[in-house]
């Protein structure tokens, strides 16, 4: 089981997490785009969905999203939800194809961090808070896609590296002979 | 291979149902949780320093690239703005102690009396939806889940969760933020503040700039009379501006003088204010100051109701208000303060902001108020944490 941990992506997401979430925290509470806070850990989550797919971004989604709420003192599982569906969203990529352009994958990330970044005040509707809503929804969404676009050429090598993925690569088909 | 296979949508749904137990949990109150969240935040605390360590250079560089010629206006804006203040100062300590004193007779509670814990605020809230900022002091300093967070210009938020080193503090902006204020009707009556004048660069009259330079041409202007001021002291760090203040005497020669550490003997300070709001003048040097306060203090009225924020970007509202035409009517201008009460989590009379908007309603709701708070919460460094014991809790 030990062994198991130890060679899963979680031991290199963690960490990775950890460091985005700090420049995040750093950076990006003081120094906003129109009064928007730049939501690095959600790109990056998207990005991990984007280079694993659905599956390998939900469990992104989730490790950094605890570790998000966790730290944040928000109740756990309420920025969970988002960035896991974010995840999951982003990694519909691999429906379309297998080995995406940059500005494909681009797009994909910021779709995911978009549904994620909406998904937020959703989550907290659930939990009974009173109308959640941010000042202008849209602008802060439409913010949040573009940065996590503008992004992703950093952050999907970053997530390859963490899930342990290989860019596919094109072998050409071995001769036949006779 | 199927990209969505059974398997692989099976392993979403267990995460996202494991999230909504965990929400659950939570949200309950779960000291496992807690203790994982301790946990995480110790393991996050050297990343985070390391990561300071790193982006605080480049940062700092960016802002001063950025932010100069800004920084420069601010700093003479800040310089003429002090000097006005330095001449109606005086009466306004007087104001304060003589307040105290009328308290302290009618044995009537007091800020005076209450302990504060000085923080600094070492973050904020990272995601677009909560206002909070964090706190280096937590319950190690005696700061307790509730107790009002003020800084020198009045009300910022309150304490909502206490680490021993640390707390969360919600502003009065977020949209979960409740707390119940009077609000003195009357006090907006004399002035509109807020009436369009015109305005030299630094954000002054023209006629306020002159006072600035000259103070002994001042014209009466509104005193407000912080009770924030005595309330724990002088203990908030000063501005690089305080050790020294340069004056100008009648005759046009700068003088250089100490700021007022302590607050003066009553001996030594001119009359208060008078009750019917008359011009008091007073001597400090050569330099006249003639302060007076723009309205009847017999006719201001206190009326109550509740303030909730609205969310970043949004004036705080405050509603349940009865308006009250045959006693006063409640307008533009009029004081916000917090309201006390035996259960109430915040002690009376810290200042909250003033009224900008009135916003009446049909029916028997009343009007709700828009209030422009004193206290710039984009511009939070230090904060003071009133060690307030609600009565009931006191007994």
């Amino acid at each position: 089981m030990f062994a198991a941990f130890v060679q899963s992506s979680i031991i290199r997401l963690i960490p990775v997490g950890m460091v985005i979430l700090a420049i995040q925290r750093a950076l990006f509470i003081e120094h906003t785009v129109l009064d928007v806070k730049l939501q690095l850990v959600l790109a990056f989550v998207a990005a991990c969905g984007v280079v694993g797919g659905s599956e390998r971004g939900a469990v992104a989604g989730f490790s950094l999203g605890t570790l998000f709420d966790l730290i944040e003192g928000t109740p756990v599982g309420s920025t969970t939800i988002p960035m896991l569906v974010a995840g999951v969203v982003a990694g519909s990529l691999a429906l379309i194809t297998a080995d995406p352009q940059w500005w494909l994958s681009a797009i994909f990330v910021a779709l995911g961090a978009a549904t994620g970044e909406a998904m937020m005040p959703v989550v907290r509707l659930f939990i009974g808070e009173e109308s959640p809503w941010p000042r202008d929804t849209a602008t802060v969404v439409f913010i949040v896609a573009i940065s996590s676009a503008a992004l992703s050429p950093l952050f999907v090598p970053i997530a390859r590296w963490c899930l342990k993925l290989r860019r596919a690569e094109w072998v050409a088909p071995a001769e036949t002979v006779g | 291979m199927a990209i969505y296979s059974v398997g692989r949508r099976r392993i979403v749904i267990v995460l996202l149902l494991t999230s909504v137990l965990l929400l659950t949990l939570d949200l309950r109150g779960s000291a496992v949780l807690d203790r994982v969240r301790d946990v995480a935040a110790v393991s996050m605390t050297p990343v985070e320093t390391a990561v300071d360590v790193v982006t605080s250079p480049v940062e700092r560089a960016w802002e001063s690239y950025t932010n100069y010629d800004e920084l420069e206006r601010e700093n003479e804006a800040l310089r003429e703005r002090l000097a006005r203040i330095e001449g109606s100062q005086a009466a306004a300590e007087a104001a304060i102690i003589d307040a105290q004193r009328i308290r302290e007779l009618n044995e009537l509670p007091s800020l005076a009396g209450i302990p504060t814990a000085v923080a600094e605020v070492v973050g904020a809230s990272a995601n677009n939806l909560d206002q909070i900022v964090e706190i280096n002091k937590g319950s190690l300093a005696g700061v307790r889940v509730g107790q009002p967070v003020v800084n020198q210009a009045g009300l910022v938020g309150r304490v909502t969760q206490v680490f021993p080193t640390s707390a969360q503090v919600m502003l009065v902006i977020d949209r979960r933020f409740t707390i119940a204020v009077e609000i003195l009707g009357g006090t907006g009556a004399a002035a509109d503040p807020f009436a369009p004048v015109d305005t030299t660069l630094s954000g002054l009259t023209p006629d306020e700039l002159n006072d600035a330079v000259n103070p002994t041409a001042a014209e009466p202007g509104p005193v407000i009379t912080n009770p924030l001021d005595v309330l724990g002291g002088n203990d908030l760090p000063q501005s690089p501006l305080s050790p020294a203040v340069t004056t100008t005497t009648p005759s046009g020669e700068p003088v250089e003088t100490a700021p007022p550490t302590t607050v003066p003997r009553p001996e030594d300070l001119p009359p208060a204010i008078p009750a019917n709001g008359a011009p008091v003048q007073s001597r400090t040097g050569d330099a006249t100051t003639t302060t007076s306060i723009p309205f009847e203090i017999s006719s201001i009225e206190k009326e109550f109701g509740a303030l909730k924020g609205d969310g970043q970007g949004k004036l705080p509202k405050v509603s349940l208000l009865q308006d009250n035409p045959s006693l006063s009517i409640l307008q533009e201008g009029d004081l916000v303060a917090t309201a006390g009460g035996s259960g109430s989590l915040a002690p009376p009379d810290i200042p909250v902001g003033r009224v900008v908007n009135r916003i009446d309603r049909p029916g028997v709701g009343g009007p709700v108020l828009e209030v422009e708070l004193f206290a710039d919460l984009e511009q939070l460094g230090f904060l003071r944490v009133v060690l307030f014991q609600p009565a009931e809790e006191a007994g």
